[in-house]
């Protein structure tokens, strides 16, 4: 084992550094709207414009073709320099899975058209794989799609769809073979929103914002040539989906907390308690920060050496789903401490991150425990897939 | 940048791994007296080069790093072996006299583990042993034992007995600075990463047998929630002591940072994967005869050595990180 970075890693990591010092965008991102999305357009075009976009795609679909542990670099230089926060972009979906499952699955017309307007900003994408009756049993979607000549004419509704306002495009699930059940008879494809007969309505949440929706489908036709995969054998398609945002979806969100933890150690060395002592006077609080960066610590690790086998074999381990676990879980204990330490600096919220990141945290903390597969659902996973556990279903 | 063991390493630990179920198989502390290591034990440990692995080669040592420390001691620790061992690989290095150095590497000296408790000394392991440790985060001396005043006690843990010393003789040799505690935090350390192991793999294995309601119980969730959670736990301690042995090996400027944190988070992970191992064996869980209690008893032994929890947490906080 070594922990040693290579001549060209170090070099990476201070060009990385220096760039975003310069280059971080100085205006706050608005909380919400198309003037939030514009923003995060704008970036990661910027990103793009300066080679920083696409880190570890390979070059082939316009990316760097930089290691896994680069990406590491970068995506931990991003959160030292305050950059804007991954996990409520817009831009999310498009990077992180939508890209993967086309680089992965798509045609080779798919690849040629998508990846580069991923990868500049220009799209944006959603995902409709949840239905109102088909979350964590995301096999009994029920979405019909009725293939009519070059044509699938989708009817239904997709729900919990985050960014779908935003969104060009949208990883599209249905079920293609009415006779099927569960797993088979459905097709994975590309949905362009602004196809005639779809219907956003927004859902409010206790985030006070509007990013997850509702989303209609009235006859919408959908043009065979943007099936991802085979019709009929989309689950295989969407467990791939499922995998990289399971996989490396977190990766920002786990490599930026020790930077979090760093700044609520500085919080509580000067924030005074109601009896008037620095909150890191209190033991309690102590011992309760040493242990969630001693956690973020093991997340670290357990990226590092996850990203390092990776690295060596091309095959990511099965331990997403633990790793979900620990991040999600970390995360919450994190925004829950400092909202004790804050008193009532952390029940001021009007729904704006900027002003508030760490309240956002908490209540953002069930949206980490919840979208992209339950904790239960992890437990299950890693249940199955880790310890071989007999089945429960 | 690679943190798994690999090469070397994985051949030192299967080697470990091999011997110790052999030597010293959980199953000897369900008869009595056979606490701390024995003569015998303690021969083949010795002939085998076992305590002398991070002791380096001018002193006729293995010359080998905190990583072969960390897979050596983890393997002890999936069979509860006793703490002596630990003590009398580190007493080794602490020695500057070649004599007693080479009688403890040979195992014709042994030594056992000193801890301060009042103004008296608790110590841990064989009542008879020659020497005693006593490791502080500043030091590290070695004491003759012969004249010393101990008075046994009973002991929770049967993996290691446990004396209480009035009137410590002076050190007959002493080490200034923290190595030796590094070495020792990352040694037991790596003993609960290793019970925290075998707790998990008793349960996944009895889960997939043992059936109520017609069903494995490892069907139920409350189970396989419990045994993943006692996984995440494991892999997070495992991957936290890789790292700190790694940057112990390379002299990492926040190496102490990741021993203390390595540390810690074995406790906790040691601390949990034992308890939920009892109870989700059950009735059975509790007897004498089953090995979930020595693992319990041995994590909870272990969890008071190297650093409590409150010092570990503290030196955290402040703590700053490398890349
Ligand atoms: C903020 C937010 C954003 C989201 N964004 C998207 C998106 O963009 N696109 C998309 O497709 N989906 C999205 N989702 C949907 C998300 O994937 C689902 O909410 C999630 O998978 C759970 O499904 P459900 O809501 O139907 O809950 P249910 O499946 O009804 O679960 C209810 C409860 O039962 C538990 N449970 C269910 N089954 C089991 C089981 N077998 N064992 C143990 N416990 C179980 C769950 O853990 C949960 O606690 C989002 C959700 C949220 C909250």
């Amino acid at each position: 084992m070594d922990l040693r970075y290579s001549d060209q890693d170090r070099e990476f990591r201070a060009r990385a550094r220096q760039w975003l010092q310069a280059n971080i965008p100085q205006e706050r991102r608005p909380a919400s709207g198309k003037a939030a999305s514009q923003f995060d357009r704008d970036w990661q075009k910027k990103l793009h414009d300066h080679g920083w976009a696409g880190v570890a795609w390979p070059k082939e679909y316009g990316g760097h073709g930089l290691s896994g542990l680069q990406q590491v670099i970068w995506y931990e230089e991003l959160s030292r320099a305050h950059a804007p926060a991954q996990h409520v972009s817009t831009t999310y979906v498009a990077l992180m899975h939508a890209g993967p499952t086309l680089m992965a699955r798509g045609t080779k017309d798919q690849k040629t058209f998508h990846l580069p307007r991923i990868l500049s900003g220009e799209a944006l994408w959603c995902q409709g794989f949840s239905e109102p009756n088909a979350g964590s049993d995301l096999a009994a979607l029920k979405t019909k799609g009725t293939v009519d000549g070059d044509h699938i004419v989708v009817n239904g509704a997709k729900t919990w769809t985050t960014d779908a306002m935003h969104a060009d495009f949208m990883e599209l699930l249905v079920r293609t073979d009415p006779a099927s059940e569960r797993h088979k008879g459905l097709t994975w494809m590309i949905c362009d929103m602004k196809t005639p007969g779809i219907d956003i309505k927004p859902i409010r949440t206790m985030l006070m914002d509007d990013h997850v929706n509702t989303v209609f489908f009235d006859d919408v036709r959908v043009p065979l040539a943007n099936v991802v995969g085979e019709v009929n054998k989309g689950w295989s398609t969407a467990m791939a989906t499922l995998s990289f945002e399971r996989g490396l979806g977190f990766i920002a969100d786990q490599l930026e907390l020790l930077e979090k933890v760093g700044r609520a150690i500085e919080l509580a060395g000067e924030l005074r308690l109601a009896d008037g002592r620095l909150a890191i006077e209190d033991d309690e609080i102590a011992r309760r920060l040493g242990s969630i960066k001693a956690d973020t610590m093991a997340i670290r690790a357990m990226t590092l050496a996850d990203i390092a086998e990776t690295d060596r074999t091309g095959i990511p381990g099965p331990k997403g789903s633990m790793m979900k676990l620990m991040v999600t879980t970390t995360h919450k204990a994190l925004s829950q401490l400092v909202g004790d330490m804050l008193g009532w600096g952390f029940m001021e919220f009007d729904g704006d991150r900027a002003s508030n990141p760490w309240t956002h945290d908490y209540l953002w903390s069930w949206v980490f425990s919840i979208a992209g597969g339950t904790n239960e659902i992890q437990r299950e996973i890693t249940a199955d897939h880790v310890l071989k556990l007999p089945r429960s279903r | 940048m690679y943190l798994v063991p690999e090469g070397d390493e994985l051949e030192i630990a299967n080697a470990a791994a091999e011997f110790i179920a052999s030597a010293l198989p959980i199953n000897r502390l369900h008869t009595a007296g056979n606490a701390d290591m024995n003569g015998a034990v303690r021969s083949q440990l010795a002939e085998m080069g076992w305590f002398a692995l991070a002791l380096p080669e001018d002193k006729g040592g293995s010359g080998l790093t905190a990583v072969e420390h960390a897979l050596f001691f983890r393997e002890i620790g999936r069979q509860c072996g006793p703490v002596d061992i630990l003590a009398q690989a580190l007493a080794a290095m602490v020695c500057k006299s070649a004599d007693v150095r080479d009688a403890l590497v040979s195992g014709t000296a042994s030594a056992a583990v000193l801890v301060p408790e009042g103004n008296r000394h608790r110590l841990i392991g064989s009542a008879s042993a020659t020497h005693g440790l006593l490791v502080t985060p500043q030091s590290a001396s070695l004491h003759e034992m012969a004249q010393a005043n101990i008075e046994a006690r009973p002991a929770l843990d049967p993996a290691n007995s446990l004396a209480l010393v009035e009137n410590l003789p002076a050190p007959a040799e002493s080490q200034d600075g923290a190595h030796i505690w590094r070495l020792g935090q990352i040694g037991s350390a790596a003993m609960q990463v290793g019970l925290a192991e075998a707790a998990l793999d008793l349960i996944v294995e009895y889960a997939k047998v043992r059936e109520t309601f017609g069903k494995a119980i490892g069907s139920w969730q409350a189970v396989r929630h419990t045994c993943a959670d006692m996984a995440v736990m494991t892999e997070a301690a495992r991957a936290e002591l890789w790292y700190a042995a790694t940057a112990m090996k390379e002299d990492r400027g926040d190496m102490e940072a990741h021993v203390d944190a390595a540390k810690h988070l074995a406790n906790e992970a040691a601390l949990k994967a034992t308890d939920s191992n009892i109870q989700l064996h059950g009735g059975i869980g509790v007897t004498d005869e089953h090995d979930a209690h020595l693992l319990m008893k041995h994590a909870a032994l272990l969890s008071r050595l190297f650093g409590s929890r409150q010092y570990l947490l503290s030196r955290l906080l402040h703590a700053k990180l490398e890349d």
